[in-house]
């Protein structure tokens, strides 16, 4: 049992890196430009240039992916120097430092050719100094040195290069300045440490928006779940009692079209319905800074189209998997021996016929994500799946390999849970 | 299913009448095909559905006065009318038009350029895709077994192991929308399923007796998976592509719905719901309101179709 969980976990891992690689090429491998889409089309090449150096997509793919990966703090605190830290200003933004041995927190800008290091104390001033001893000169007589600047980058400055940049800020625009590093390392922790880099299309760190999106989707998700999930068993259950029945018949077809009908077509239905004709519940999801638990009444509807498409499936199952059990000799024989009906249902028949769902169910965490992100869509919720969708449409690189990591880990543990789930339901499972 | 195709044909004037004789068997073929159609009731409603959604696709240009781009400037968003049956959209573009048009896209046509498109929707050609593919992978690994069938199997895995949906925007983000990648998009996504249905189905087959009998004679391995094997698999093959009709259908709508679909302003069932949900509550649901329909009954169709069907076979065996 020990070696069936073990290996299944590496074969976990296995799928996890393979399909982060494969979500890393596939959307950098992009034709779409993401410079023309942050930037807009009136850049100039040297911006654009400026702006894909800063933003490290000028390094090799390989490189982005560890760094995206594992982060790239260790690799400039070793060109640096310096131990890295990263805080949380006081304005909320995060920032990166070196950190000192007297523990002061320094970062540096260049000033002509005088370095300048900005040192935060620890009471949180900070103050300005003239750092050229730290300027090291190499054989050719070049002086240069590994720093961090003020914009969260790992730079390397050479001496009376005096290069000129363009620096793009988010809502404010472009400034060009001069005492520009030769080399830029974006500054990160990585996606294995919870920090899979900044939007590209909201100059936040993903995280901080990626994490409440995820939170409001696994609230529409374990609603919904937890209403699906026993209506449909019962029904299913129901159905398949009499096969060929009108109750059976009038469940699985009805079952049948909620779960092949498109999400967002059931969602419009629900929506012309309920909110416009019968003015019952409102027809859109507009939470502003309140959490969706706040609105139930909003979640109405989005809820209402998950369960209608869920409920339609689980039962189908269900219903054979009843079907199949009551075909089985086991159950004549309990019949022919005379037991009372429901106690024949009820302890020989339903536990045989609720294993094959179960496993199916957590299976379909797959599917139930799809669904949830039409249905987000449609009711405007602000989920994991808009936020995705959002994000794919402007190639904002870092925040859709977030999202689609946090997808596949989701449904691959499901799958995992589900395999060690199954083995412990049906004891007649080998497992090698 | 018990379709043994033998030719029963008379033995006298078999020699002179070979060509009405074949054209006779053809239609006898189809006439079975119906009438095992028709002898479920589930069956048969699914049929009239798809059929009348083909028919209009098919003879669209001839069922309606306008073009699915023509912009009636004097009324936007207007409901049904004696001019426009269903109404208008945002752009004064007549919906039933849009609608027929938007049915010729998913089943009768593939527009491969503005101009240039080929025959056979894009749906079916998403379907047709990866089942080749699918059918190809399956027999193989199924057939070879081995490192094969351990390399193959486990890609697939990992293939399923992604969210469709995320496959769907991973895939669409990086080719853009068009018709074409729509397809690649489908056959990416299909292929697994299908390799695997393959690979069981062949797994069982091989083990019989006409199989063996090949392989004793040396025939080649190419010859005994594709006309040994295949046609003995069909009929779960069939079934199956039928749902998978429905399913890609459904995939366009939601791509299409996503903004990921058919790039605009081609007539396109999902785009038209995702622009027309804006003005629903603005007081005119129509152009959201028809395509819905649409979309739901071709899909609910062809469900009621292929179940039908799989009721029947189930009843012979």
């Amino acid at each position: 049992m020990g070696k069936f969980i073990l290996r299944r976990f590496l074969l976990l891992l296995l799928t996890m890196v393979l399909v982060s690689m494969a979500v890393f090429l596939i959307t950098e491998s992009s034709p779409g430009n993401v410079a023309r889409n942050v930037l807009g089309s009136f850049v100039t090449p040297e911006q654009e240039q400026s702006f894909l150096v800063q933003m490290g997509l000028d390094k090799p793919a390989y490189q982005r992916y560890v760094y995206w990966l594992v982060g790239s703090d260790w690799h400039a605190s070793s060109k640096t120097g310096f131990p890295l830290r990263r805080i949380t200003s006081e304005e909320g933004f995060e920032e990166w430092w070196a950190l000192r041995d007297d523990g002061s927190l320094v970062r540096w800008k260049l000033s002509g050719d005088d370095l300048i290091s900005v040192v935060k104390q620890p009471d949180g001033t900070t103050s300005e100094h003239v750092d050229n001893d730290a300027w090291s000169r190499d054989d050719s007589g070049v002086s240069r040195f590994w720093g961090i600047d003020t914009r969260n980058h790992a730079v390397l400055w050479e001496k009376g290069s005096d290069l000129k940049v363009w620096t793009f800020i988010m809502g404010t625009g472009w400034m060009k300045t001069s005492g520009g590093p030769t080399e830029y390392l974006p500054l990160k922790k990585g996606f294995i440490r919870g920090d899979p880099g900044v939007s590209l299309r909201t100059g936040r760190p993903v995280s901080k928006s990626l994490f409440p999106r995820l939170r409001n989707s696994l609230v529409l998700a374990g609603i919904a779940f937890t209403i699906v999930m026993p209506l449909a068993l019962v029904l299913g259950l129901l159905a398949g009692v009499k096969e060929g029945s009108f109750k059976d018949r009038f469940l699985s077809i009805g079952g049948m079209t909620f779960s092949v009908i498109p999400e967002f077509a059931t969602g419009i239905f629900l929506i012309l319905i309920m909110s416009v004709w019968l003015g019952l519940v409102p027809g859109a999801t507009v939470f502003g800074e309140k959490a969706p638990w706040q609105r139930l009444d909003m979640l109405i509807l989005p809820v209402l189209t998950l369960t209608l498409i869920e409920l339609g499936y689980i039962l189908r199952i269900t219903r054979a998997s009843m079907v199949e059990v009551m075909r089985a000799p086991y159950i004549r024989t309990a019949f022919l021996k005379g037991l009372p009906y429901w106690r024949i249902i009820v302890r020989h028949a339903v536990r045989n016929a609720l294993m094959a769902p179960i496993t199916v169910i957590m299976l379909h965490v797959n599917w139930l994500m799809g669904g949830i992100v039409i249905v987000e869509v449609v009711f405007g919720y602000p989920g994991l799946g808009k936020y995705l969708l959002d994000s794919a449409l402007f190639k904002d690189i870092n925040a859709l390999q977030a999202g689609a990591m946090i997808l596949v880990l989701l449904a691959v543990g499901t799958q995992f849970v589900a395999d060690i789930v199954y083995t412990f339901l049906n004891p007649r499972i080998r497992y090698t | 299913m018990n379709e043994k195709r033998t030719t029963a044909s008379p033995p006298a004037d078999a020699q002179t009448f070979v060509g009405s004789d074949e054209t006779r068997g053809i239609l006898r073929g189809l006439s079975r095909g119906f009438s095992f159609v028709l002898a479920s009731k589930t069956a048969t409603v699914g049929l009239v559905i798809v059929l009348f959604w083909v028919v209009v696709a098919i003879f669209a240009p001839f069922l309606t006065l306008y073009t699915p781009y023509e912009q009636d400037w004097m009324s936007p968003n207007a409901g049904p009318s004696s001019e426009h049956i269903l109404g208008t959209d945002e752009l004064g573009r007549d919906l039933w038009s849009r609608l027929i048009y938007g049915a010729r896209v998913v089943l009768v046509i593939l527009p491969i350029t503005e101009n240039f498109w080929i025959p056979g929707g894009t749906a079916l050609w998403g379907v047709l895709i990866a089942l080749l593919i699918g059918t190809t992978l399956g027999l193989v690994s199924g057939y070879y077994g081995a490192w094969i069938d351990e390399l193959v199997m486990r890609l697939l895995d990992a293939m399923m192991a992604v969210p469709i949906i995320l496959l769907y925007l991973l895939i669409m983000a990086s080719l853009g929308a068009s018709a074409i990648n729509v397809v690649i998009a489908m056959t990416i996504v299909g292929t697994p399923g299908i390799a695997r249905l393959v690979r069981s189905l062949t797994l069982d087959i091989k083990t019989r007796e006409y199989v063996k009998s090949a392989q004793t004679r040396g025939e080649s391995p190419l010859y005994i998976m594709f006309i040994e094997i295949l046609p003995n698999a069909r009929g779960p093959i069939i079934v199956d592509s039928m749902l998978r009709v429905g399913y890609a259908i459904f995939a366009m709508g939601t791509l299409g719905f996503l903004g990921l679909g058919m790039p605009p302003p081609s007539p396109d069932w999902g785009s038209m719901v995702a622009k027309g949900r804006e003005f629903i509550l603005m007081g005119s649901p129509w152009a959201s309101l028809w395509p819905s329909i649409a979309i739901a009954s071709l899909v609910v169709g062809l469900n009621l179709l292929a179940d039908g069907l799989r009721e029947e076979s189930m009843r012979y065996q």
